[in-house]
């Protein structure tokens, strides 16, 4: 009877096995071999060289150059994560609460960016924000203009927002489909102004999906490439920039892979932190 | 109140013009006279389409991405679908584990899987000259999506009914193609969508991965932007984005794509 059962448990893992071995083989191994390239010797003929060092990781964090490049990948990134929960908040409040009959067309217009690559939204961008473009154009009938608004980091950050919105938009909008509207109208009837009622009621019952909608966008827009590639167009550099460039332009393997490394592990501690913290908070309020 | 109400919609409605102004711009662009959208716009032209659909480079790109999304979604599927299954039905201990590590894909950096694989492919494998290590991380990246929304079919369905058609005689094989497999069809169907539309808007994946003769539609796009500046890219791009809508709406006309969610 034992052995009928572990039999079947056995012959059930043929459902499962096909999808463990493809993440097996081409996610853990090939993230496993970046860690182990990043500790690999330079090359001048080859993408690198046998043997071992640690010359990669001193090269990163001992050049002012590449630290002041994470640091404003960083930077930009959360940047952006700001931007994108102050612009979020309202459309996810309003498109879980709505009683429009448009509501399906309204998340299909949250939805809809998703669906269209990022190097169409980039151009559209392009198109909207270039020296010529229809902004400065628009902006020429006033008089105004013409004003630098691609090239450089407030265009990266214009198109960062744009593409990575949706993934906050629509976290919260489930968590605020989760509140009852009832306590904020009892907060109201009890004397609560309505800035305190968002910072003492919706905020901290939202809280969850404001989490996952940080983390999401954070993480994002950290290792977004092609976003700064185009709108960009060389003038804004930013680690993963620099990374496909070492990698794809001057064979840096080694050198590419630490640098990569270092910003993921950056990467990750920030958002680690800021969960434990936020998990604490929510601890304490629940 | 009321005035409240106004002051919510304002920001609200200046957010969904942020979110489709340059879809929208796209569009013009493509059906404007002019090289470069000028404002206002010059007149109405088809020629980009004709441009586009003149061009062999951008023509032979749209079909690679084309065979490569139908492939990517059918191989997604193909492992997907039984991994929910399995996860679903009989996994019994580290079931979280066994989640995480399905869900992991969509979880890393996609850029950084980009790179992984990029090593992988050439320093183990057969290198990136054929358009199998494209085939293979476009899956990868998007197994996760099928597998998400299998699963929420397979939790949606009663299993009642699996039950009574193995009472009812019915072997394990039968049981599947009769019963299960049409109750969990449309979250198959939804995640093949779905994979369809990342391998086809793919960058990160497409670019390191590619090779001279692997270019994809986005890819494609991309160099052209990067190089040339008229308005084929722009046609290119709008039929791009009706492909993908109408596969939407096909797909939610026959099933509802009730089950995306994040």
């Amino acid at each position: 009877m034992i052995m009928a059962k572990a039999k079947t448990n056995l012959r059930n893992w043929v459902f499962g096995l096909p999808a463990l071995l493809l993440v097996l083989l081409f996610i853990v191994v090939p993230y496993l071999n970046i860690v182990v390239m990043s500790f690999r010797n330079t090359s001048m003929s080859a993408p690198y060289a046998p043997g071992f060092t640690f010359d990669n990781y001193t090269r990163v964090l001992g050049d002012l150059y590449y630290l002041v490049l994470l640091r404003d990948t960083l930077f930009f990134a959360l940047l952006t994560t700001v931007l994108c929960f102050v612009l979020a908040f309202p459309v996810a409040f309003h498109l879980a609460r709505t009683k429009s009959r448009f509501q399906g067309l309204l998340y299909a217009g949250v939805l809809s960016p998703l669906l269209t690559g990022v190097v169409i939204r980039c151009f559209g961008w392009i198109v909207l924000l270039s020296n010529n473009g229809i902004v400065n154009q628009l902006l020429a009938y006033g008089g105004l203009g013409p004003y630098r608004l691609m090239y450089n980091h407030t265009g990266v950050t214009i198109a960062l927002v744009h593409v990575f919105l949706p993934f906050m938009i629509l976290p919260i909008m489930n968590s605020v489909q989760a509140i009852d509207p009832r306590l904020e109208e009892a907060a109201r009837t009890l004397g609560a102004s309505r800035t305190s009622v968002f910072r003492r009621v919706l905020l901290p019952l939202t809280l969850p999906g404001i989490q996952s909608g940080v983390i999401l966008v954070f993480v994002l827009s950290a290792s977004a490439y092609v976003i700064p590639l185009l709108l960009g167009q060389g003038q804004v550099q930013t680690v993963p920039t620099i990374v496909v460039q070492q990698l794809l332009g001057s064979f840096l393997w080694p050198f590419g892979a630490a640098l990569a490394l270092t910003l993921s592990v950056s990467v990750l501690f920030l958002v680690s932190t800021f969960a434990l913290s936020t998990i604490r908070s929510m601890r304490r309020l629940a | 109140m009321k005035l409240a109400r106004v002051g919510l919609l304002i920001p609200v409605t200046a957010t969904y013009v942020f979110l489709l102004m340059p879809i929208f711009v796209i569009v013009l662009a493509s059906i404007n006279s002019a090289e470069y959208l000028s404002f206002p716009p010059s007149g109405f032209s088809t020629k980009w389409y004709q441009s586009f659909l003149n061009s062999d480079q951008f023509m032979s790109a749209f079909r690679r991405s084309i065979l490569l999304g139908i492939s990517v979604a059918f191989f997604a599927s193909l492992i997907g679908t039984p991994a929910a299954m399995f996860y679903v039905r009989f996994l019994q201990r580290n079931r979280e584990q066994f989640r995480f590590a399905m869900l992991a894909p969509m979880l890393l950096p996609e850029v950084l899987t980009a790179i992984a694989l990029l090593f992988f492919f050439n320093q183990v494998l057969f290198g990136t000259e054929t358009i199998l290590p494209l085939l293979i991380g476009h899956v990868v990246i998007t197994m996760p999506f099928v597998f998400l929304t299998v699963t929420s079919a397979l939790y949606n369905m009663p299993t009642a009914v699996e039950e009574a058609a193995r009472t009812l005689g019915a072997g394990p094989w039968r049981t599947f193609r009769r019963i299960t497999f049409p109750l969990i069809k449309s979250g198959i169907i939804t995640g093949a969508t779905l994979a369809f539309i990342m391998s086809f808007d793919n960058v990160n994946i497409s670019l390191l991965l590619k090779s001279i003769g692997t270019v994809t539609l986005p890819i494609q796009i991309l160099q052209y932007l990067q190089y040339d500046f008229d308005a084929t890219a722009a046609a290119a791009s709008t039929i791009s984005v009706m492909m993908t809508m109408m596969v939407v709406l096909l797909i939610d006309r026959i099933y509802g794509l009730r089950a995306v969610r994040f």
